[in-house]
């Protein structure tokens, strides 16, 4: 299926979203659609499965012109959409999943399940995937949910396929097999659309490049004909020479040291001394440990055995209620359902850790309240015109930007950041770079997790590579590299 | 551009919050006017107080409601509680206690029982609807072991406790004296300090919270001895103005509660919510039973027309 | 916990300072207790019913109504609900719009007592129906002679299955006058006469008559007659009864209520004393000009009673 988009415009109100883009999709080739948040890619690929109406343009499919009233009707025609938050039944089975609304059934409604459990059995044979159709979706890591989510949309003869943010919660195994399915469907002349702000994946993978900003398309170019520095000037617009940024800060003493943290089979003698002014990042697979040690460290989870100093002192840390008290902040790498208060106002989210500060007598002063919100959102450089509205009225980089104020408006001495820029555009994870900068200039210790390997060595002072629960090593500065990293992480040395 | 795009979207979400804010208040005018229209003697200042002293118990009790809701609990006991505050404070009273010791008494009771809700539904980690119901069945059972399943009269007739349900403060009756008190403090304590912040952020989303170092628990009990104590004040307010403890006064009143505080525009979900609106919610099904009073409508439609306000006034709340 | 002592502390505070100038329901005025004479067409009665589900009271509406149409007279009626304070609120309603007689049909004879005083201040003369109240200045109680349709039931058991059966006895809801004065007629004559075994309220309701009567089967199965304060009881007391496979226990009920009459027609309910509630009401809507017109009223004025059997 070819699919030809010319001069697509769209807007919401007063609000133009796209001004005239032009998109053009080949059977068989992965098309790389790139652009900050906001560019307007979700818009279009909306408009091209039937959420959305386009205001002007033309839709050709295999030269004919086309337009859908809804989802359901493009499916039937052959595209699918993989969103990056998957719509899935939890409670019920991988086959029940795979077979939502369009179950086999006989023609007094009994649903064939034998049948069922064949098709479904071809199609994982097909791809690779092993997983038992019995279980539960919510006892599949996300990364399974996935490619559950891939296999349904192939149940139904798919041409097209687009997949947002695909990547974002897969561990390198399953991106690896991804990437298979992903080459296998590329030889069944499958057309697949792939958003994504990972730029390795995009050099991986994508036979072609789409970049947007502010509602038109910038460029198209094979893959092979761009690089890197060309792709992100495109997509912010100039140039980003300090990505990371390189002010060398002075190490000062050690604010937290943990001894021999353990917890049964999640992670094992764990040590290591975190400096004022200082980034460690933290390295490893997903489910090597890493984020289980920091929530153990910060009271969430119960640490079975081990010790925790601040500043030089032994503390007892039982809920984050006392790690807060003794000066530590975490931010989790679950931004939803840990960090932000949706519904709540800026102002109420970002005080949160802190208007006990502007209490007395347990009476809340509005004014001096508000007054250091507004610090730190002038601080933060959070976008916004006013800080009573609503946190979900922000893009997900701003709304990262305010749960890290609350956590620097808690005046943290050591700061965890889970993960601080996943889904988020590379403007504001530049802005998130320096502000963790500034914040070690002012002797905070910070402690990174992240997946990202670039940001990892951008970043951090040393780097903690983390491996089934163990630490596998420790790199400094000058010897960070992608390939060290990955070797202790896999579990060679 | 993009600076652009996002403030529309923020005065948007702005202008929808207004009308939620509003909704109510405008719901509960419209309501009088069409009353008034229909029968003058609505707006007659007798009769608003006389309104406002009916409306004074399901207010108290949606007050705390409130307060429970919001955390994303509910609390199903308070008819109940009510009926069992009112029971023993009435006993207390018979054994020739001094009302203003019973009084306080009362309210302490409801206030324990509350926090026995608190304490199941933390510690024993029960849902808030389940564990308030067995408790409602507890405490009204408890109210007829109590009684015997006899009213309890008889047991004061001194002024101080006639005057809590019977009594004139300048002309303005005594129960809706202490609905205005109640209704300030609690305002206050929901809306400027920090146990009402607390509440909101449970509600808002509690796995958050925790991370953000607010003790839930502690929290959700007091929010619970909240809503005992304004049953029992309600329950008070009762036994004084019928002269007598009922055994089985107060039943059903958590649905009439309930309905206050969502047609004032908390939602169910938690997180979200005012108690002016649930003082509203409270004035609106009140409007509505005492004019439809007047108006001569019968008992039987009036059910049908509350049950149609309510659902007018969460889809109203629900459009933006 | 702190918070919780502030509130209580201010409300006391409040309580004790807020005494001078202050005065109670039903004091505050005190018009005149002779009342103007009005004629029937331009009269308007309010009447406040303890609960609309049971058809007894809609037939002493029905009875108050047709009495006052055939007069011209306006009715206002509203619904308690059997609840003591919605009662209280609607009857307030009633007084505000300036209804010349009230005709109360009490949930609860004592915490009707302030609705009554609050009538008494506005100057409208009361009349009570089926229940008394304890207190507050009455024209009159229109009801039947409990206490004598009591002891007619115990009387027809005897009748029946003779001396010193075993007897069980449905009481209504507790507290209420009904319920105290049925209850009484019928021990008057039981102790005498019958072995009663055991007696537990049902509140007036059928179905819980159901469950009381299949709870009371469970601990005596080989009881001989049943009487039920009123006939909803005595309905679901037979269910009880045929569902348990017992076929000769008698059944006696109170009111006379249409299902009840045609339960008897059936053979399935023994007798019942009956009532007559649309007399009741139609008595009162005639004690009301009475009064009104100068007449003397008496305190209490009996609503005739009839036991009906198959015969």
């Amino acid at each position: 299926m070819n699919i030809e988009m010319k001069g697509v415009t769209k807007s919401f109100g007063s609000n133009t979203v796209l001004r005239g883009v032009d998109f053009n999709l080949l059977a068989g080739e992965v098309h790389a659609l790139m652009g900050e948040n906001g560019a307007g890619k979700s818009t279009l690929m909306n408009i091209m499965t039937g959420l959305h109406k386009k205001d002007d343009g033309q839709i050709v499919i295999d030269g004919k012109e086309q337009l859908f009233e809804n989802p359901k009707e493009a499916e039937n025609y052959g595209i699918s959409f993989i969103h990056q938050e998957m719509i899935t039944w939890p409670e019920m089975t991988v086959l029940e999943n795979l077979f939502m609304g369009k179950e086999i059934k006989t023609n007094f409604g009994w649903i064939k399940t034998k049948d069922m459990k064949n098709k479904a059995n071809n199609i994982f044979k097909e791809l690779g995937i092993n997983i038992d159709f019995e279980k539960q979706m919510k006892t599949l890591s996300v990364g399974q949910q996935q490619l559950v989510e891939i296999a349904k949309t192939l149940m139904n003869d798919t041409e097209v396929i687009i997949m947002d943010e695909p990547t974002a919660a897969l561990t390198d195994r399953e991106i690896e097999l991804l990437f298979k399915i992903i080459n296998q469907l590329k030889e069944k002349n499958v057309a697949i659309v792939y958003i994504s702000h990972r730029m390795e994946e995009i050099f991986k993978i994508s036979d072609r490049v789409t970049v947007m900003r502010d509602g038109i398309s910038i460029s198209t170019k094979p893959t092979k004909e761009t690089y890197y520095d060309e792709i992100v000037r495109q997509m912010v617009g100039r140039d980003l020479e300090d990505y990371y940024p390189t002010i060398e800060s002075e190490k000062g003493e050690v604010v937290l040291e943990v001894k021999e943290l353990s917890r049964s089979t999640l992670f094992n003698e764990i040590s290591f001394k975190l400096h004022s002014g200082e980034i460690i990042g933290f390295s490893g697979l997903m489910g090597s440990g890493r984020t289980e040690i920091m929530r153990a460290i910060f009271g969430i989870d119960r640490l079975e055995k081990g010790e925790i100093f601040i500043e030089g002192k032994k503390v007892e840390i039982k809920t984050p209620n006392d790690a807060i008290s003794k000066g530590i902040g975490f931010l989790t790498e679950n931004r939803k359902d840990e960090g932000l208060f949706l519904d709540f106002s800026i102002r109420d989210n970002i005080s949160m850790t802190a208007f006990e500060e502007f209490s007395k007598y347990g009476w809340i002063n509005r004014k001096e309240e508000a007054d250091f919100v507004d610090l730190l959102i002038k601080r933060l450089t959070v976008k916004t015109t006013d800080m009573e509205l609503p946190a979900s009225a922000l893009s997900g980089g701003n709304q990262q930007k305010v749960v890290l104020a609350k956590w620097i408006g808690a005046g943290s001495k050591v700061l965890i950041l889970d993960e601080p820029t996943r889904g988020v555009d590379v403007g504001a994870k530049k802005e998130i770079y320096s502000l963790m900068k500034e914040l070690t200039e002012r002797g905070v210790g910070i402690i990174m997790v992240s997946s990202d390997l670039p940001e990892v060595i951008g970043v951090s002072d040393r780097v903690i590579v983390v491996h089934e629960g163990k630490i596998a090593g420790e790199l400094s500065k000058e010897s960070l590299s992608e390939e060290k990293i990955m070797t202790l992480a896999t579990g060679g040395s | 551009m993009e600076a652009k795009s996002k403030s529309i979207t923020q005065t948007k979400a702005k202008r929808s919050e207004l009308f939620r804010k509003l909704g109510p208040l405008i719901a509960l005018i419209v309501l009088v006017v069409v009353v008034t229209f229909l029968n003058t003697n609505f707006i007659n200042p007798t009769n608003i107080l006389n309104l406002l002293r009916q409306v004074s118990v399901n207010a108290l009790i949606a007050f705390g409601m409130t307060f429970v809701i919001i955390t994303g609990g509910i609390d199903l006991s308070v008819g109940s509680t009510l009926a069992l505050s009112g029971a023993l404070t009435a006993g207390i009273l018979a054994a020739g206690v001094p009302p203003v010791v019973a009084i306080f008494a009362g309210l302490l009771i409801g206030a324990a029982l509350g926090l026995l809700n608190g304490i199941v539904i933390t510690k024993g980690k029960v849902a808030p609807f389940i564990a308030t119901l067995a408790t409602m069945t507890i405490f009204r059972g408890l109210t007829l072991v109590y009684t015997e399943g006899n009213p309890i009269t008889g047991f004061s007739d001194d002024f101080t406790f006639l005057f809590f349900g019977r009594g004139y403060l300048f002309g303005i009756p005594f129960p809706v004296v202490l609905m205005a008190i109640a209704f300030g403090i609690l305002f206050v304590l929901l809306h400027k300090m920090t146990f009402g912040r607390k509440t909101f952020a449970i509600g808002g989303n509690e796995n958050a919270s925790y991370i953000a170092g607010i003790k839930s628990d502690r929290v959700k009990y007091t929010v619970y001895a909240i809503s005992g104590m304004m049953s029992a004040l309600a329950g008070l307010i009762l036994t004084s103005r019928l002269n007598s403890a009922q055994p089985t006064a107060g039943t059903a009143y958590e649905l009439d509660a309930i309905a206050a505080v969502v047609i004032g525009g908390t939602s169910l979900a938690g997180g979200k919510g005012r108690i002016v609106g649930t003082l509203i919610g409270a004035l609106i099904i009140g409007t509505l039973n005492n004019g439809l009073n007047l108006l001569g409508v019968s008992s039987f439609y009036q059910q049908v027309v509350r049950g149609i306000v309510i659902i007018i006034a969460v889809l109203l709340d629900r459009k933006k | 916990m702190k918070k919780l002592f502030g509130l209580l502390t201010i409300f006391t505070m409040f309580l004790l300072g807020a005494c001078g100038s202050a005065t109670l329901e039903g004091e505050q005025s005190d018009e005149s207790e002779k009342v103007a004479e009005i004629s029937p067409d331009e009269m308007t009665i309010g009447l406040s019913i303890s609960t609309l589900n049971n058809p007894f009271f809609g037939q002493l509406q029905e009875g108050v109504e047709d009495k006052a149409e055939e007069n011209g007279t306006t009715v206002r009626t509203v619904d308690a609900q059997d609840d003591t304070a919605t009662q209280i609120n609607g009857i307030d309603d009633l007084i505000q719009q300036g209804v010349d007689v009230l005709l109360i049909n009490p949930v609860d004879s004592d915490a009707i007592t302030p609705a009554i005083e609050s009538a008494n201040a506005a100057g409208i003369p009361v009349i009570t129906l089926d229940r008394s109240s304890e207190g507050g200045e009455v024209v009159t109680l229109i009801a039947s002679d409990n206490v004598q349709g009591g002891e007619m039931a115990a009387e027809h058991i005897v009748e029946l299955v003779g001396e010193n059966a075993k007897v069980v006895q449905l009481e209504g809801t507790p507290g209420a006058s009904a319920a105290n004065e049925r209850g009484e007629g019928f021990n008057n004559v039981a102790n005498e006469k019958l072995d009663v075994v055991d007696s537990q309220s049902a509140n007036f309701s059928r179905s819980e008559g159901l469950t009381v009567m299949e709870n009371l089967l469970q601990s005596n199965s080989d009881i001989d007659a049943v009487f039920a304060q009123n006939d909803e009881m005595a309905l679901g007391a037979i269910e009880a009864i045929e569902a348990a496979g017992l076929e000769d226990i008698v059944v006696i009920g109170f009111d006379g209520n249409e299902d009840a009459l045609a339960q008897i027609e059936e053979g399935r309910l023994d007798a019942t004393v009956a009532q007559q509630p649309y007399e009741m009401g139609s008595l009162a809507v005639q004690a009301a000009y009475d009064y009104v017109s100068g007449k003397d009223v008496e305190n209490v004025i009996s609503s005739p009673l009839e036991l009906m059997t198959a015969e």
